[in-house]
């Protein structure tokens, strides 16, 4: 019994008084950890104490109480081998209860283990109990060994431990274990007289360092973060809440989690596929749903409607003509180019049908005439088409370079020289200035050498194309009329109508000589000159209407002449002078109706006598006109 | 923490006087909180010990001194189970309340004296200001599971036990200034064991359904 006795009964504390110093320590520092504070680690520890001890008397080495309700000691004899025999030590005790307390002897003896038993009765918690051994005249007691018996309880280990798996980790390479346990059947945890709280412990099989958890008052725990494959051992101890003396681990079980074979994933990925399937095409039906309007403009165009450039299509709608025909002369922004504004603008009855480049009326009637011409004529049907290409101001070939739109007399010119027959088509005279008798000159002059094959040719000319200018153009291989008066004359008489309709009601008029004449219908004005025959080259250019020979209805043909002319110009070529050879020298086919007199019969003029002003061509072209007879289709473009 | 615990404990009180079950079930709450927080005052104060113990290491054992100078040796408690059964309910309960009152003042003055004594870290200082503390809180909280009882009639409102415990610990009044610190810390350490264990038993008495 020394200083150090107190070791072995108190291995937490570490107050020593040093005897065998180094020895000693060792033995403090191993009695501090964890892992040895238990029973038979304390009496290893004190037996090798004993070893290297060179003197140590009987001492206790331990006392415990396992359900705070008794308590056990145990003592050692020492290195004195003559009290190892049983009853040659005795216990005592003190239990200070009361300042009168005595000694006392060990209630019950189990000699084999050195024990000393203390049952209920003689066990009193809170109370300090000291105890003695005693041998023959000797008492070996040190005041160490006082305690307090709940400062001694170690409860014992739980029992009916089990584990069942809570989860499996995704990865299917970790699992959750719940543990549970019963608490020890010692310690009357029912009553109340015991609070427990646990420890558990787990390890991989052939590890060596234990894993604690979290102490805790309750018969269950969770085990987080297995590994699958790996086999672990668990193991339980309890101590009193608030104390620090653990009792014994329990016993041990062993976890281990192999594969699991993985569900199947078909069932999954099939819902997913389903599901991403439907999503993609609710994503699909959105964007079809809300651009709705797009997609149709792409898949099904809208077809564009017919257009007349430049005019709105709300201005063709009824009662909206004047509007029309503002922008048609080229009075709204966006007019069209107005070739015949500036020849109308002083005669407000005047109203035509602006013909654009893209306008296929002209083109259909040049068809027309074109099919006409060429089986009247039996001329080419080159010349025609040359012809009434220049007609249109278009950009048919063999004409276009020279074309200038501003410049009808130069559309006199080169109609002029399409017009003549057998005139190649790509004659044409470039007519640079405005000066254009020159010009004028050698087609006549070719004019001139050509109307030996007009000799032959219809009484009157055709009007194959109406130029935008207003004029009129007559086909080739026909008799050159002088529309314009008649045009102007028929406007005035008819109807203020159109251009084409009076070009038609030309036909049916008294059609010039046969003279070389190739007469432009002008619309009153200049504009253009129109090429007459060939003494009247030296009019003036502008404005020329060759009036020579052209016959109106009106039974008054001096109408024409106001009418036609506001211009002394024109009066020559406009006039239709009845002494004039207003008939030509008609077709055998056709006749011009004179007028009508009161029986409402039609008077068909003799073929008239030449006029001064006509060319002598028009005598080769007299022929005798059939008197009386009209054709029943031209019965019906006579008016009164 | 403290005064939610006693809300707490005023809170579960609402069951209507019809629900019996209700009513036990609320005691039993109240129980374990009480439990609680007493086994939370014994720790603080085993652990306030333990330091103590270590910064004075004492050189010889203690226990048969201290055990004569503890001011609540007066107190009679059971020492056993069989005792702690035995004992009526009434009795049970009122050493407990006894226990509580005696050390609200040594304790506080403790940690009086704990702040001025610089020996010890801000950590002590704590866990003797919460500890003082925490008396108070629990002898509230089990005067608030005494009225329950007595309302539940788990217990006659005998009037010896609950008259002004203050009066019971007059002429203990002056014992505990002869205590020393040390002593002071082992006799609070050893009294609050006494309390929880006693406030568990009673508690596994009356309703051991509960939980026990």
């Amino acid at each position: 019994m020394g200083g150090c006795t107190h070791i072995h009964t108190r291995l937490h504390k570490i107050s020593c008084l040093p005897s065998v110093e180094g020895f000693q320590l060792w033995i403090i520092l191993m009695a501090t950890s964890k892992n040895r504070q238990n029973l038979a680690v304390h009496y290893l520890i004190s037996q090798i104490v004993l070893h290297f001890a060179a003197t140590l008397g009987p001492h206790f080495t331990d006392c415990i109480s396992r359900d705070q309700e008794t308590f056990r000691c145990w003592w050692s004899p020492g290195s004195l081998q003559n009290l190892s025999s049983p009853g040659a030590l005795r216990v005592f005790y003190l239990k200070k209860d009361s300042p009168t307390s005595e000694w006392k002897e060990c209630p019950e003896y189990i000699h084999e283990n050195r024990e000393c038993f203390f049952d209920a009765n003689h066990t009193s918690v809170w109370i300090p109990y000291c105890v003695q051994l005693r041998g023959q005249n000797v008492t070996y007691f040190n005041e160490d060994d006082c305690f307090t018996v709940e400062n001694i309880v170690r409860p014992d280990p739980p029992v009916s431990l089990n584990w069942t798996l809570l989860n499996i980790s995704p990865s299917g390479l970790n699992y959750d274990v719940l543990v549970s346990w019963k608490p020890p059947p010692s310690a009357d945890v029912g009553v109340g007289w015991m609070r427990i709280e646990y420890e558990i412990q787990y390890r991989e099989r052939n590890a060596t360092n234990w894993e604690a958890l979290e102490k805790q008052p309750h018969t269950q725990q969770t085990i987080y973060g297995l590994q699958i494959g790996k086999e672990y051992e668990v193991h339980i101890r309890s101590r009193m809440q608030a104390f620090v003396k653990f009792g014994e681990f329990s016993d041990s079980i062993f976890i281990e989690v192999t594969e699991i074979p993985s569900k199947d994933y078909t069932v999954p990925l099939t819902l997913v596929l389903i599901f991403g399937v439907v999503a993609v095409l609710t994503v699909i039906m959105l964007i079809v749903i809300s651009q709705q309007q797009r997609i149709m403009m792409i898949l099904l165009p809208p077809v564009p409607a017919p257009k007349i450039k430049g005019i709105d299509s709300e201005l063709l709608k009824k009662g909206k003509l004047e509007e029309l025909n503002f922008i048609l002369n080229g009075g709204g922004v966006d007019g069209l180019p107005a070739y015949a504004t500036d020849f109308y603008q002083e005669e407000p009855w005047v109203e035509f049908i602006e013909v654009d480049e893209e306008d296929a009326e002209g083109g259909d009637k040049e068809d027309n005439y074109n099919s006409d011409t060429q089986r009247l004529l039996g001329l080419p049907h080159r010349n025609i088409e040359g012809f009434s290409a220049i007609s249109h101001p278009d950009d048919d070939s063999g004409r276009a370079s020279c074309y200038d739109t501003d410049l009808p007399e130069h559309d006199t010119q080169r109609l002029m020289a399409s017009l003549l027959p057998g005139q190649p088509e790509d004659n044409e005279t470039c007519l640079d200035a405005p000066a254009s008798e020159t010009g004028e000159k050698p087609l006549i002059q070719t004019q001139i050498g050509g109307p030996q094959t007009w000799i032959n040719t219809d009484l009157y000319a055709q009007v194959s194309n109406v130029m935008p200018s207003g004029g009129v153009v007559l086909s080739p291989g026909q008799q050159p009329k002088i529309q314009e008066n008649t045009s102007g004359s028929e406007r005035e008489t008819q109807k203020g109508g159109k251009q084409n309709e009076d070009v038609e009601g030309i036909k049916e008029q008294k059609r010039n000589e046969p003279q070389f004449q190739l007469f432009v219908v002008v619309p009153e004005g200049g504009g253009y000159t129109a090429e007459n025959n060939t003494q009247q080259t030296s009019t003036p250019p502008s404005t020329s209407v060759p009036g020579a020979g052209y016959q109106t209805i009106q039974p008054q043909p001096m109408e024409t002449k106001p009418a036609a002319t506001g211009d002394a110009n024109e009066s020559p070529y406009i006039l239709p002078e009845p002494s004039q050879s207003q008939l030509f020298t008609p077709v055998a086919d056709y006749t011009v109706v004179q007028e009508l007199d009161t029986h409402r019969s039609l008077l068909l003029n003799p073929p008239p006598s030449q006029s001064p002003s006509l060319c002598q061509p028009q005598h080769p072209l007299k022929v005798p006109m059939p008197v009386g007879y009209v054709t029943p289709d031209l019965l019906g473009n006579l008016t009164p | 923490a403290l005064c939610s615990r006693l809300s707490s404990i005023r809170a579960a009180s609402s069951c209507t006087n019809g629900q019996t079950g209700c009513h036990f079930l609320s005691l039993a709450n109240l129980f374990d909180r009480v439990i609680q927080h007493s086994a939370r005052m014994h720790g603080i104060s085993n652990d306030l010990h333990s330091e103590f113990e270590l910064y004075f290491l004492p050189s010889k054992n203690q226990i048969g001194r201290v055990s004569r100078n503890c001011h609540t040796s007066t107190i009679l408690t059971p020492n056993g189970k069989e005792n702690a059964q035995r004992i009526a309910r009434e009795e049970l309960t009122e050493v407990i309340l006894k226990l509580l009152v005696a050390w609200r003042e040594p304790l506080w003055h403790f940690h009086q004296n704990m702040a001025q004594h610089r020996e010890f870290n801000n950590f002590s200082s704590n866990k003797s200001l919460e500890m003082s503390e925490m008396v108070h809180e629990l002898r509230r909280g089990v005067q608030k599971v005494v009225e329950k009882m007595q309302m539940l009639g788990v217990i006659n409102s005998s009037l010896g036990n609950l008259g002004s415990p203050e009066a019971l610990l007059a002429s203990d009044r002056a014992e505990w200034r002869l205590m020393n610190d040390y002593d002071l810390l082992y006799c609070f350490r050893r009294d609050s064991n006494k309390i929880q264990n006693y406030l568990k038993i009673l508690k596994c008495r009356i309703v051991p359904e509960h939980g026990c």
